[in-house]
């Protein structure tokens, strides 16, 4: 059953320029000039019910445009957008109770105010009795391990420890969907890899369906089955993960240590990415050359040692946001 | 209204923080007081004399009265706030929350202020009884209706400088705009009352927000009436209305030509 339903989104802004100078400047107060930026152009996709979707892109690409018109932040200019069989645009308030929203860079805790104070005070905005809203911290903060500083005022937290009290505060209210805007960043590797298991397990228990856009692959990699790729407001893939990895295939990366220089100018589909000494590090096109004749070429006696793998989901997303 | 009073609760309790900041800020009330209190002691000759109808003692309390009403409420830092709110693009992560911003922003406010409104209370009371030595005669629905009317009044000016912040959806910056609108309050509101004007101006004040924001509830506390307390809380119920009207208008428009890039 699918949770979400965008058909031809599409989302312009108008942003104010600025000629340069002084005389610009002048001249904007009664000329102001105005340049319209697509953020979102026509978009379309589906996500299923207990889904976790990585919605992915570089920096300016549409993604945060298209989180904020889902849960109703923003306007579209045109298109449908179908939330839980709720339009955001027309009831925004009735999809606020159905939704929760983690936004990494923007807190939504109240500083001064204790981690259980807050889920209290989360609680009552969502309309939850006292006696509910006691069972579910208890179940959330059993679940997120949160006993041992439920107490401190969320100033005093680490970030590992706020992020863990964001995600919290945004469950009291069982939201069928989560939008995770960028969760983990600023975050230590240890403290990634604990709120990546907190997400995974609280989908598994809750089937909550999870929206996720995140900068670190290692996130998308590890939680998500699928990924829409956005770029300049235009979807450029939706593919599952597999998919992804398996399209990437038939490149490899050869890092090698050798006695001898090699020679690879006449070989095709050959990309030396890194030459130092006699150490090198190639990307192999594996259509036009296969690993067999690279290997020939090199000579097995003149490998001093050698490492073959795939290329890193990164650099796979890279390729596709520059071809996108 | 259950998340309302929350949302006024968890504030409150933020402050609990910071009542020394809170005290230190009196001092300017104090001194606020002791100006006025010296100024009217100066320009009445005699204690028994009558200047527009009002005492000296009733002058003195009527500066008291509006003080704490328009001092304790902190209007420019709150005004401050919601122009943030607008033009950081703050407010859109609060509109995908089941409240309306409007009652968020002024429960919250008032959350905020409610300790340095008591303590203005207990000072300026203090400071009253002290050196004017006497106290108005209030019975007890009398000091019930001039508590109604001060709070009223609070709500008003809250709204009001709601929506005065929330014009930055069109300007960018509305602090200017109330930085008059303060300036206004200040002089024709807080420290003198509508009958020392001349009489058009008094005529408009009747109807400004500076009648049901300053004017209203001090007059009751230092000449009470029930014919003058019927007519100041029909005009702050009416006032509410209208200021609340005003909010969700322009909050309505301005939330659909809100512009927040990011990511």
């Amino acid at each position: 059953m699918s949770v979400i339903s965008v058909k031809h989104l599409t989302k312009t802004f108008k942003i104010k320029e600025k000629k340069k100078g002084f005389s610009g400047s002048i001249s904007a107060i009664f000329k102001p000039i105005y340049k319209e930026v697509k953020a979102v152009n026509d978009i379309s996709f589906e996500v299923e019910e207990g889904e976790i979707i990585a919605f992915i892109g570089p920096n300016g690409a549409g993604k945060s445009t298209t989180i904020k018109m889902l849960t109703g932040i923003l306007y579209p200019d045109s298109g449908e957008i179908n939330v839980l069989g709720i339009n955001p645009t027309r009831e925004r308030k009735k999809l606020a109770y159905e939704i929760g929203t983690v936004f990494g860079q923007k807190e939504q805790l109240w500083m001064h105010l204790t981690a259980y104070d807050n889920f209290k005070f989360f609680g009552a905005i969502y309309d939850i009795t006292e006696k509910e809203t006691e069972k579910r911290i208890e179940e959330l903060s059993k679940l997120f391990d949160l006993e041992k500083f439920i107490n401190i005022p969320v100033r005093n937290l680490s970030l590992g420890q706020r992020i863990r009290c964001e995600i919290v505060a945004s469950l009291i209210h069982k939201p069928k969907i989560l939008f995770l805007d960028e969760p983990t960043i600023g975050l230590d590797p240890v403290v990634k890899e604990s709120i990546r298991k907190l997400i995974k397990k609280m989908n598994k228990e809750y089937r909550t369906t999870i929206f996720l856009t995140s900068h670190d692959i290692s996130d998308i990699e590890k939680l998500c089955k699928r990924v829409v790729i956005i770029n300049d407001g235009k979807i450029v893939m939706d593919d599952s993960m597999s998919n992804l990895k398996y399209h990437y295939m038939d490149k490899k990366v050869i890092e090698v240590k050798l006695n001898t220089k090699v020679n690879f100018s006449n070989t095709k589909g050959i990309n030396i990415l890194k030459e130092k000494e006699n150490r090198l590090r190639i990307e192999i096109d594996t259509k036009q050359t296969d690993l067999t004749t690279v290997l020939k070429l090199i000579n097995p006696e003149n490998i001093m040692d050698i490492n073959i793998s795939n290329i890193p989901l990164e650099e796979i997303i890279a390729q596709i946001y520059r071809k996108g | 209204m259950r998340k309302y009073i929350y949302i006024y609760k968890s504030e409150l309790m933020s402050t609990f923080q910071y009542v020394i900041n809170i005290l230190f800020r009196l001092i300017n009330f104090i001194l606020f007081i002791f100006i006025f209190m010296n100024l009217w002691n100066y320009i009445y000759d005699n204690p028994n004399e009558l200047i527009n109808g009002y005492s000296k003692t009733q002058m003195i309390w009527y500066v008291i009265i509006t003080e704490i009403i328009w001092g304790a409420i902190e209007g420019r830092k709150y005004c401050r706030k919601i122009v943030d709110d607008v033009r950081g693009g703050n407010i859109a992560y609060m509109i995908n929350k089941p409240y309306s911003y409007i009652g968020y922003a002024v429960s919250g406010h008032l959350g905020e202020t409610t300790i340095r409104i008591i303590i203005s209370m207990v000072v300026g009371f203090t400071m009253g009884i002290i050196f004017l030595k006497s106290f108005p005669a209030l019975t007890a629905p009398a000091v019930i209706i001039v508590f109604i009317s001060g709070i009223l009044a609070v709500l008003i000016n809250l709204l009001l400088i709601t929506f005065i912040g929330l014009i930055s959806f069109i300007i960018e910056d509305s602090n200017p705009i109330f930085w008059l609108y303060s300036k206004m309050i200040l002089v024709l509101g807080v420290l003198f009352p509508i009958e020392y004007f001349p009489g058009i101006l008094a005529k408009i004040m009747r109807y400004s927000p500076i009648y049901v924001t300053c004017y209203g509830p001090a007059k009751l506390f230092v000449d009470f009436s029930y014919m003058s307390s019927a007519e100041i809380l029909l005009s702050q119920i009416i006032y509410l209305g209208i200021a609340w009207g005003m909010c969700y208008l322009i909050y309505k428009k301005g939330v659909k030509k809100l512009n927040v890039t990011g990511g």
